[in-house]
C-alpha cells in the first residue's frame, strides 16, 4: 500500500470505526481519537500512555444494581474501535491480555469490536529494554487484524515495495482489506495463536524469581520505593483490578464496577479484620516483580514485562526496570543481560 | 459466553447463633430450575450483596444436605449487612472456586497401592474449623469407614466454639474431638492452652494426613509440632487452607496470589510441600 493511499484507507475506516491512535500534542505523543491524519504518528517514539485502557479500562461497570438485585445487561452489539499504531511492544501486552482474559465476558464482548492496526517501526531503544525486534514470528504469533510494515529485511513473499506491505492478520483484517479494494496482501489471516511456550530466558528468570535467592534486592528496593502506585498505572501488563459496589443518590440504586487497583496500596492484600499479608513495601514491590516474572511466566509462558520502560520514566523515587532485571539476571548468566521477551511456540518446520 | 461474575439467587431458610457475632446461615437457590450447590469439601464461595459488596467464604453444611450453610463471623462490611438479614432475605452466590481438601486423591491412592495415609488429623484454631465441618460430616463418604478422624481445636474462651451441637454426633461416629481454649475459663475443666498444646497432652492419631485451618499466625506453631520427631509427618502429607482477600474469584485480580500460585484458583488448599519454598505463603 502505498503512503498515499493511507488516508483514503483510514477514511474508509471511519465508516465503521471510531480510529485512535498515537498524535503528537505539544512535545508528547498521546493515544487519542483521530480526526486529523496529519497528527498520526507511526514512529520509533512511545505514547505517554500505552494502549491498555483500550482493552482493560480504568473502571468498567459489571452490573447495575435495584433493590439488592443484580440486573443483567443486554449487550448491544457495542461501539466498534479501530487502534492504529500499535507497535510489537504493544502487540505482546495485547497477547497477554487474550490469553488472561480468554474466559471474562465483558472483556471478549470489548475484544470482538476492537480493529488492531499494528506497525512494524521498533521503538528506541531506551523504550525497548529487551531488544525486540520485527520478525516473521511476530507476524504469526501476535494477534493484530492488520499489520502495516515497512521492513525489507523481511523476506515476505509478496511484491517488493518502497511503501507498506500489508500483512492481513484475522478474517475481520482480510474482510476490511477486501472492502476498500486493496488485495496486494500477504494472507495470514487463518492462523491460530496459542500460548507461547517459555524461552530459556524467560525460564531463567522466573526460577531467579520463584527461588528468591536474592531478598537483599527487594530490601534496597523497599526503601526507595514510596508506593505511588505509578509505575502500575503506566505498565502495560498492570491489569490487577477490585470490585466494588458504587452507590447512586437514588437508594437502593448503583452500579458494581471492576476499577485498575495496585499491589502498592496498603488495602491490596488487607483482609478482614485488618489483617494485612504483604506488610511492607519491600514485600509489596517483590510483589509487583513477582506477577511480572514469576507468575505471567509461570502462566502463560511470557514475560509480564514488555520493555517500555514507562516504569522507570515516572517513578519519583528513581527505581530503573532495568537495572533490576540486569541485576536478577546476571546472577543467571553473565551473557544476556536482558530477557529476550519475545518468546514464541516452534511449530514444525 | 458466561458472565463469571453473575451469581445465583439464594434465599436464607435459618438463621443459627453460633456465638454473639457468629451466625449459621442456611440457604437455598430460588428460581425455577434451582438445583443445590455442588461443592468440594474446603472449595469457596464469593456471596454478593447488591450494594455492599462480595466477601469469599466456605461452604460448611453436611454433605448431600439440601441446603447450603454459610458460618459468618460479623467482621467487616459484607458480614455486617448479613447480620442484619433475616428469614427470606436474598442474597447472591458465586462459585464454587478453587479446589478443596485433597480427598480424592488419598482414596484413590489408598485403593490403588496403599500409599496414601489412612487417617486425617485436623488442626484448625477459631473460625478454622468451617472448611472442615463438611468433611468431618461425610468422613465415611469422602475418606472410608475405617478411616480415623481425630480434631485438635482451638479457640478463644468455651463460648467461641463453633457447631457445639455437632461434636456428639461427631464422637457418636468415633471422631475424637479434642477441645482448648486459650486461658483458664470458669467452668471449663479441659485441656488449656493453643491448640498446639493439644499436641502434648493428647496421643496423636498415626497413618495420617494432617489438614490445617486457623490464623495467619498458627501455622508455623502447628508445624513445629508436626514435625517433632514423635510425630514427624511428611511434607507431602500436611495440607493446609489459606486465607487471602479476594476480588475476582478464578485467577485474575491478582489480590490473592501466593509466589506462582492464586488462593482463589489453587488453593484455598495448598500442599505444605509446595508452600514451603515460597516465601510468604505461611
Amino acid at each position: 500500500m502505498k503512503y498515499e493511499q493511507l488516508p483514503d484507507f483510514i477514511k474508509f475506516l471511519q465508516k465503521t470505526y471510531k480510529i485512535f491512535a498515537p498524535q503528537q500534542k505539544e512535545d508528547k505523543i498521546f493515544i487519542d481519537e483521530l480526526n486529523n491524519i496529519n497528527k498520526l504518528i507511526l514512529g520509533n517514539q512511545l505514547p505517554e500512555y500505552s494502549f491498555k485502557r483500550f482493552f482493560v479500562p480504568e473502571c468498567e461497570k459489571l452490573f447495575d444494581y435495584k433493590n439488592k438485585k443484580l440486573l443483567e445487561e443486554k449487550r448491544g452489539n457495542g461501539e466498534k474501535t479501530a487502534l492504529l499504531g500499535l507497535n510489537i511492544l504493544d502487540l505482546k501486552a495485547v497477547l497477554l491480555y487474550d490469553l488472561v482474559f480468554i474466559d471474562d465476558y465483558y472483556y471478549q464482548q470489548r475484544r470482538k469490536n476492537i480493529l488492531i492496526i499494528a506497525h512494524d517501526v521498533v521503538p528506541e531503544d531506551k523504550n525497548n529494554l529487551s531488544k525486540m525486534k520485527f520478525s516473521g514470528e511476530i507476524l504469526d504469533n501476535f494477534p493484530y487484524d492488520i499489520f502495516l510494515t515497512k521492513d525489507q529485511s523481511q523476506k515476505l513473499k509478496y511484491e517488493e515495495s518502497k511503501d507498506y506491505k500489508i500483512v492481513a492478520g484475522s478474517p475481520q483484517g482480510k474482510e476490511i482489506l477486501n472492502k476498500f479494494g486493496y488485495g496486494n496482501y500477504l494472507d495470514k489471516s487463518m492462523r491460530t495463536i496459542t500460548k507461547p511456550s517459555p524461552n530459556e530466558m524467560v525460564q531463567k528468570i522466573k526460577e531467579v524469581m520463584l527461588s528468591n535467592k536474592h531478598p537483599e534486592i527487594w530490601e534496597e528496593l523497599g526503601k526507595k520505593c514510596i508506593e505511588c502506585g505509578k509505575c502500575t498505572l503506566v505498565c502495560p501488563t498492570c491489569f490487577c483490578f477490585r470490585i466494588d459496589d458504587q452507590p447512586s443518590l437514588e437508594p437502593t440504586v448503583g452500579q458494581r464496577t471492576r476499577c485498575w487497583d495496585s499491589c502498592f496500596y496498603q488495602e491490596f492484600s488487607e483482609i478482614s479484620g485488618g489483617f494485612k499479608f504483604l506488610k511492607t513495601t519491600a514485600q509489596r514491590i517483590h510483589y509487583w516483580y513477582m506477577h511480572k516474572f514469576g507468575r505471567i511466566p509461570e502462566e502463560y509462558g511470557m514475560t509480564g514485562c514488555v520493555g517500555c520502560h514507562r516504569c522507570a520514566q515516572v517513578c519519583p523515587a528513581g527505581i530503573d526496570i532495568e537495572e533490576i532485571i540486569k541485576k536478577l539476571t546476571r546472577q543467571v548468566t553473565e551473557v544476556t543481560p536482558i530477557p529476550e521477551t519475545i518468546s514464541v511456540k516452534k511449530t514444525s518446520q | 459466553m458466561a458472565n463469571s461474575y453473575n451469581s445465583r439467587i439464594a434465599k436464607i431458610i435459618e438463621i443459627i447463633p453460633q456465638s454473639e457475632i457468629i451466625k449459621l446461615f442456611r440457604l437455598k437457590f430460588t428460581g425455577l430450575f434451582a438445583s443445590k450447590l455442588s461443592f468440594k469439601p474446603g472449595q469457596i464461595i464469593i456471596l454478593s450483596i447488591p450494594g455492599i459488596g462480595e466477601a469469599p467464604f466456605a461452604p460448611c453444611n453436611p454433605p448431600d444436605s439440601k441446603y447450603l450453610e454459610l458460618c459468618i463471623r460479623k467482621v467487616g462490611r459484607v458480614t455486617e449487612k448479613i447480620h442484619s438479614l433475616k428469614v427470606g432475605d436474598k442474597v447472591g452466590i458465586r462459585g464454587p472456586y478453587g479446589n478443596g481438601w485433597p480427598i480424592e486423591k488419598n482414596q484413590e491412592l489408598r485403593i490403588k497401592n496403599q500409599k496414601g495415609k489412612k487417617n486425617l488429623l485436623i488442626v484448625v484454631g477459631g473460625l478454622g474449623l468451617i472448611p472442615l465441618r463438611t468433611l468431618i460430616w461425610g468422613k465415611d463418604k469422602f475418606l472410608g469407614k475405617d478411616a480415623g478422624i481425630q480434631l485438635f481445636y482451638g479457640a478463644k474462651t468455651p463460648n467461641e466454639f463453633l457447631f457445639i451441637n455437632d461434636f456428639e454426633k461427631w464422637r457418636e461416629r468415633g471422631i475424637d474431638v479434642c477441645l482448648t481454649i486459650d486461658k483458664e475459663c470458669p467452668g471449663w475443666d479441659d485441656c488449656v492452652g493453643v491448640v498446639t498444646t493439644l499436641f502434648d497432652k493428647k496421643e496423636c492419631i498415626k497413618d495420617a494426613h494432617a489438614f490445617l485451618c486457623g490464623p495467619p499466625i498458627m501455622y508455623k506453631f502447628v508445624m513445629e509440632k508436626l514435625k517433632e520427631p514423635n510425630h514427624c509427618f511428611d511434607d507431602k502429607d500436611i495440607f493446609m487452607s489459606l486465607e487471602r482477600r479476594m476480588h475476582c474469584g478464578i485467577g485474575v485480580c491478582q489480590h490473592c496470589a501466593i509466589g506462582p500460585k492464586y488462593t482463589c484458583k489453587d488453593g484455598p488448599v495448598f500442599s505444605y510441600e509446595k508452600l514451603k519454598i515460597i516465601e510468604g505463603a505461611i
